[in-house]
C-alpha cells in the first residue's frame, strides 16, 4: 500500500493530509526556511504515533514532529521531505495537585497549561514569548526559555518525566516523580534534542505555586549602557529578579504603534524588571531596583499599577517580534548568549555589522542571562537581500562567539544554525553527538539533517546529511 | 493564474504577516481541528501562495477559505496588524470570480433575492411568522432548522422602524440603519434603539431610501453587490450627526464604508454601534442609571463588536446602568459559530461552536444573556432553547428603565395615602 493509504488505515481519513496546498502550509515553521512535506498526519494517541513511526520506517521516509510551528530555526520544517507529525490534537492534561505535577500531552499549548492549573494555585514556569501558542512538546524539544526563566530555569528544570516514541515504534517512559531516577539521565538527553531522537508524546512537568505578589517596573534610560549596567549591578549584588528584559528604542516604537502599552519611545532603552514573592519582600526589592536604576542615571521608574497594566507591558514585550511586521515583511532573528559584561560591546559590534550591510537591526532581549536577540528586518523579495541578511547574520553570531558567547540561548539549532555548529564544537564533540543520534535513530529518520552538520561523524562515509539545500531559504 | 479582480488581497496586507503564529490559539477553526490549514496563519500563507503563482484558486483553496468564520478574532492579537478581515473579503471575491460553483449559487439566492429587497423580506417574514405559529418550521431541512429555531416569534411584530422619524434633536441627529433582516426579525431591538435615542434627546430618522448595509455580501465575496448597496446608503444617510446600527455586523461594515463607496468615508467616520451611542449617552447623563438590583446577566461579545471594532466596555456599561451584575461567559471571546451564512454553509462546525458557547453559558448558571448581534442571538437560542433569555443589551436596559418607572409610579400612588 502507498504511504498515505497505510497512514489512513492507521489513523483516520481526515487526519492524513496530502493535498499539495495543505502540505505547503506545513512546509515551514516561523523561521525563514521551507521544506516540502510528503504528507501530514495529526495523531491523537501514543499508539497512533508509534504506528506512524513504524509506517515511516517501512516506507523509509523521514518523520518530523511539529507542535505549533513557532520554532525560529526551521526545526519543524520538513527540509528532507517525509511525514510531518502534528501533535496539536494530543492535548490532555492530568493534574496532580498534591504533588504539584501534571502529565500533559505534547500538543498542549504552554499557556493553556498555566490557565488550566490556575484554579489550583499553580502554573508552569517556563514562559517563552510565544507561550500563548507554542506547545509543551516544542518547549521540551527546544529546551525553551522565557523571561521568567532567569530565576526559575528553562524547560529542562521543569520536566520530571517523558513518554517518548523511539525508533521501531517503541514506547518508553523516562524519568518520573522521583527527584533522581536510577541510571543515566536519558530524559535529559531527549530535552533539547529537537525531535532528532524520537517523538515526545507527553511530559510529566513540575508546576509551581502562583506568586503571592508581584511588582513590575518599567525603567527608561538615555543610553543602552546604563540599562545593561543596571542589570549587571543587580546580578553582581547577588540579586536575581524574576525577569529582566531590555528593549531598544526602535523596537519600542514598533510595539507602541500597535499596542499603546505606554513604553517610553523617546528613551534609548527600556528595562522591564519583575520581582515576585511575599508583599513585603517584593516591595523592598522593587525599591532596591529603583535605587540601582537611578544610580545608573535612569530617567524614570514606573511601577505597573495593576494586573491589567502589568499584562499590557508583558504583552508588549512578548509580541515584539511580530510587531516588526509593520516595518517590513520579513525578519531574521538571532539567539545568542554572551557574558553580561560584554553585552554592550557585542551590541555595538552587531550594529556595526548591520550598518556595513545597510541593514536595519532591532534589539529586544533577556538581559538577565545575556541572551541577545538581534533582529534584522528586511524584505526578502528584494534582489540579493536574503543573501546579505544571511551573511550579516553569520557575522553577528561570530561576533557573539568571539565575545565568549554561545550559539543559541533558547531557540535551538535546527537547520538554521546547523552549519555554525563547527564554530563552537570540536570534531570530537560533534562525533560524540552524532554517535548518540545513531544509537537512538540508526535509520536516521527522526528529523534528519537538523542540528548536526554534514560529516559530524568522524569517518563519515556519506550518509543522509547534506549541506542546506539550495532554495530552502524563503 | 493569481488574482483576477481588483478586490484581491494586496501585497501590503499579505506581507504584514511574519508567521509568528500568535493568532492561532484565538482562532475557533484552528481550535476545533488543530490544523494549520484551518488557521489564520495558514490561510494567509495560502493567499500568499496564490499571489506568488505557486497555487491556483482551486477546490482545496476554496475549502480552506470557506471554513473560515470571518470572525476576525485573529486581528486584535496580531502584532503585525494584519488586516485579515479585508484580505479575506478580497479572497472571497476572487473565489467567486474564479470558481462559480454550487455553494455560491445558494449564497447568491440568499443574498440577492432575499436581503436585497424589502418587499420580499417582508412577505417572507410574515409567512415565516405563520409557519412558526403552526410549527411548520420544524419541518425545514436540518441546516435551516437551526436557523429558524433561533428566531424570536415573528407574529404580532411591532411596526417596522424604517421610515420612522421623531425626537427633539436637542442632542443631535441620528440616521438609523434599520437593517434588512434586523428590521424584520429583530424589530424590538430597533424599537428600543429609537426609544432610547429619543429619550436621550436625539432626533432619530430611519430614512426610507436606505437598503441592506451590504455586510453579508461583502463577507461573501459579492463585491459588486456590496458596492451597489453602499452607493445607495451613502446619500441616504447624508447629513446626520451620527449613523447608528443595531447589529454589530452592520455597524462594523458601515465603519469600513471608505472601502466600499466613493464618498464612503463620510459614512464610515459618522457610524457607530448602538451600544457605543447608548453607553455614551449614559456617560453624559442623557440617559438614567437604574438603581435597582436586577441580578446577574451573562454577556456575550459578538465578534464584529469585540474583534472588528474592539468594543467591549460599552455593552457592559449599559448593563450595569440597567442594574445588572455582568457575568463573563467567555473571557477569550470565541465565536459562537453564527458568522453570517456560516450556519447554513458549514453546519457542523457552526453547531459545534454553538454548543461550546451554550455549555459556557450553562456553566455560569445565568438565566439572562445579553448579545449585541442578532445572528449570535439566534445561534445561542437555537443551542439553548428556552433555558436562557437572550436579548440585546439596550433591550435589557430599556426594560429596566420601564420597570423602575412603574415602581416609582406605584410608589408615587401609594405615598399620599
Ligand atoms: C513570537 C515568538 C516568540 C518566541 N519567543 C521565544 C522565547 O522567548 N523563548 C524561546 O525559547 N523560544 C521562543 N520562540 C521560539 C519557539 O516558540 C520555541 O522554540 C517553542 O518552544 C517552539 O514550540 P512549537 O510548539 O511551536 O514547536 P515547533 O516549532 O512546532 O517545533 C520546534 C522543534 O521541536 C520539535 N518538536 C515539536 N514537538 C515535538 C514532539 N512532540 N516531540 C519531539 N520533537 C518535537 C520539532 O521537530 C522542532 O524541531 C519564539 C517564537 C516566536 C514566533
Ligand atoms: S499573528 Fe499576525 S503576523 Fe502572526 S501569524 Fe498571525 S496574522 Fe501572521
Ligand atoms: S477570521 Fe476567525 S475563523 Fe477566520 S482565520 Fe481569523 S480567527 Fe480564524
Amino acid at each position: 500500500m502507498s504511504l498515505v493509504d497505510d497512514l489512513r488505515s492507521a489513523l483516520s481519513h481526515d487526519r492524513v493530509l496530502e493535498e499539495p496546498l495543505e502540505l505547503h502550509l506545513y512546509s515551514k515553521d516561523a523561521s525563514m526556511m521551507r521544506g516540502e512535506a510528503t504528507c501530514v498526519v495529526l495523531t491523537e494517541t501514543t499508539d497512533e504515533v508509534a504506528a506512524v513511526v513504524r509506517i515511516a520506517e517501512d516506507h523509509r521516509v523521514p518523520i518530523v514532529a511539529r507542535g505549533a510551528g513557532t520554532g525560529l530555526t526551521a526545526g519543524a520544517s520538513p527540509t528532507e521531505g517525509g511525514i510531518v507529525l502534528s501533535t496539536t490534537l494530543m492535548n490532555d492534561i492530568e493534574i496532580d495537585v498534591d504533588n504539584r505535577t501534571a502529565w500533559v500531552g505534547a500538543g498542549v499549548i504552554n499557556l493553556d497549561l498555566s490557565t488550566y492549573a490556575e484554579p489550583y494555585g499553580l502554573h508552569f514556569a517556563p514562559d517563552p514569548s510565544s507561550q500563548s501558542v507554542c506547545t509543551i512538546g516544542g518547549n521540551v524539544a527546544n529546551n525553551s526559555g522565557g523571561a521568567h526563566c532567569l530565576a526559575e530555569g528553562a524547560t529542562t528544570s521543569h520536566v520530571l518525566g517523558l513518554e517518548v516514541v523511539l525508533a521501531g515504534g517503541e514506547v518508553v517512559v523516562l524519568g518520573g516523580e522521583a527527584p533522581d531516577s536510577p541510571g543515566l539521565d536519558i530524559k535529559g538527553i531527549i530535552v533539547g534534542s529537537e525531535g532528532t531522537l524520537g517523538i515526545v508524546t507527553s511530559a510529566l512537568v513540575r508546576l509551581l505555586p502562583l506568586d503571592p505578589d508581584v511588582r513590575t517596573l518599567l525603567i527608561d534610560f538615555e543610553t543602552m549602557e546604563e540599562a545593561t549596567q543596571t542589570v549587571s549591578d543587580m546580578i553582581a549584588a547577588g540579586f536575581v529578579p524574576a525577569a529582566l528584559e531590555i528593549m531598544d528604542q526602535k523596537m519600542m516604537v514598533a510595539v507602541e504603534n500597535w499596542l499603546h502599552a505606554g513604553f517610553p519611545t523617546d528613551a534609548a532603552a527600556m528595562l522591564l524588571a519583575e520581582v515576585v514573592g511575599e508583599t513585603e519582600a517584593v516591595t523592598a526589592e522593587a525599591a532596591l531596583i529603583s535605587e540601582m536604576a537611578y544610580k545608573n542615571n535612569a530617567r524614570g521608574v514606573e511601577l505597573a499599577e495593576d494586573e491589567a497594566h502589568r499584562a499590557k507591558l508583558w504583552k508588549g514585550r512578548k509580541s515584539a517580534f511580530g510587531a516588526l511586521a509593520q516595518i517590513s515583511p520579513d525578519y531574521y532573528l538571532h539567539d545568542t548568549v554572551v557574558p553580561r559584561s560584554r553585552l554592550v560591546e557585542t551590541m555595538d559590534e552587531v550594529q556595526q555589522i548591520a550598518d556595513r550591510y545597510g541593514l536595519d537591526v532591532y534589539n529586544v532581549f533577556h538581559a538577565g542571562d545575556g541572551n541577545l536577540h538581534p533582529l534584522i528586518s528586511f524584505d526578502a523579495s528584494e534582489e540579493g537581500m536574503l543573501d546579505k541578511v544571511q551573511r550579516a547574520g553569520e557575522e553577528m553570531v561570530a561576533a557573539c562567539l568571539r565575545n565568549g558567547g554561545a550559539l543559541s540561548g533558547e531557540h535551538g539549532i535546527g537547520l538554521e544554525k546547523r552549519d555554525m555548529m563547527r564554530a563552537s564544537f570540536t570534531e570530537l564533540d560533534l562525533d560524540a553527538q552524532a554517535r548518540l543520534k545513531e544509537a537512538f535513530d540508526p535509520e536516521g529518520l527522526f528529523n534528519p539533517a537538523k542540528i548536526l552538520p554534514e560529516g559530524s561523524r568522524c569517518f563519515d562515509f556519506g550518509g543522509t546529511r547534506r549541506p542546506i539545500p539550495e532554495g530552502a531559504w524563503v | 493564474m493569481g488574482w483576477v479582480t481588483e478586490e484581491h488581497p494586496t501585497d501590503q496586507e499579505l506581507d504584514a504577516c511574519v508567521q509568528c503564529g500568535l493568532c492561532l490559539p484565538l482562532c475557533p477553526t484552528f481550535r476545533l481541528t488543530g490544523k494549520e490549514t484551518a488557521s489564520p496563519r495558514g490561510r494567509l500563507q495560502a493567499m500568499n501562495a496564490v499571489r506568488d503563482g505557486l497555487f491556483e484558486v482551486d477546490e482545496t483553496f476554496e475549502h480552506i477559505m470557506d471554513f473560515c468564520l470571518g470572525c476576525r478574532a485573529c486581528e486584535p492579537v496580531c502584532p503585525g496588524m494584519v488586516p485579515y478581515g479585508r484580505a479575506l473579503e478580497g479572497t472571497r471575491a476572487e473565489i467567486v470570480a474564479q470558481r462559480p460553483s454550487a455553494s455560491h449559487r445558494l449564497r447568491a439566492f440568499l443574498l440577492g433575492s432575499l436581503l436585497g429587497s424589502r418587499g420580499t423580506l417582508n412577505v417572507g417574514s410574515t409567512l415565516l411568522g405563520f409557519a412558526q405559529m403552526l410549527r411548520l418550521t420544524e419541518l425545514a431541512p436540518r441546516r435551516y432548522r437551526r436557523l429558524t429555531s433561533g428566531l424570536r416569534p415573528l407574529r404580532g411584530r411591532s411596526d417596522a422602524s424604517v421610515g420612522h422619524s421623531g425626537g427633539s434633536g436637542a442632542a443631535g441627529s441620528v440616521g438609523l440603519l434599520s437593517g434588512c433582516v434586523q428590521d424584520q426579525w429583530f424589530r424590538p431591538t430597533n424599537r428600543a434603539a429609537i426609544e432610547l435615542l429619543e429619550m436621550a434627546g436625539y432626533r432619530v430618522e430611519a430614512p426610507l431610501a436606505q437598503t441592506c448595509c451590504g455586510a453579508l455580501a461583502a463577507h461573501d465575496g459579492k463585491a459588486p453587490e456590496a458596492r451597489s448597496l453602499a452607493a445607495i446608503n451613502t446619500p441616504a444617510f447624508d447629513g446626520y450627526d451620527m449613523i447608528v446600527a443595531t447589529a454589530a455586523g452592520c455597524s462594523a461594515h458601515l465603519r469600513e464604508y471608505a472601502h466600499w463607496a466613493d464618498d464612503g468615508e463620510s459614512v464610515g467616520s459618522r457610524s457607530i454601534d448602538i451600544t457605543v451611542a447608548i453607553a455614551e449617552a449614559i456617560e453624559r447623563g442623557l440617559l438614567p442609571r437604574v438603581e435597582t438590583d436586577n441580578g446577574e446577566i451573562g454577556i456575550q461579545d459578538p465578534c464584529h463588536l469585540r474583534h472588528a471594532q474592539r468594543v467591549t466596555a460599552e455593552p457592559r456599561a449599559i448593563l450595569e446602568a440597567a442594574g445588572y451584575q455582568v457575568v463573563e461567559i467567555d473571557p477569550a471571546g470565541m465565536c459562537c459559530g453564527a458568522a453570517g451564512l456560516y450556519t447554513i454553509l458549514q453546519p457542523e462546525a457552526s453547531q459545534e461552536l454553538g454548543n461550546q458557547k451554550a455549555e459556557q453559558i450553562r456553566s455560569t448558571g445565568v438565566k439572562r444573556v445579553a448579545s449585541a448581534n442578532s445572528g449570535c442571538e439566534m445561534q445561542m437560542r437555537s443551542a439553548l432553547g428556552d433555558e436562557v433569555e437572550i436579548r440585546h443589551p439596550i433591550e435589557w436596559y430599556l426594560d429596566a428603565i420601564e420597570a423602575a418607572r412603574t415602581r416609582v409610579n406605584v410608589a408615587a400612588v401609594k405615598d399620599p395615602s
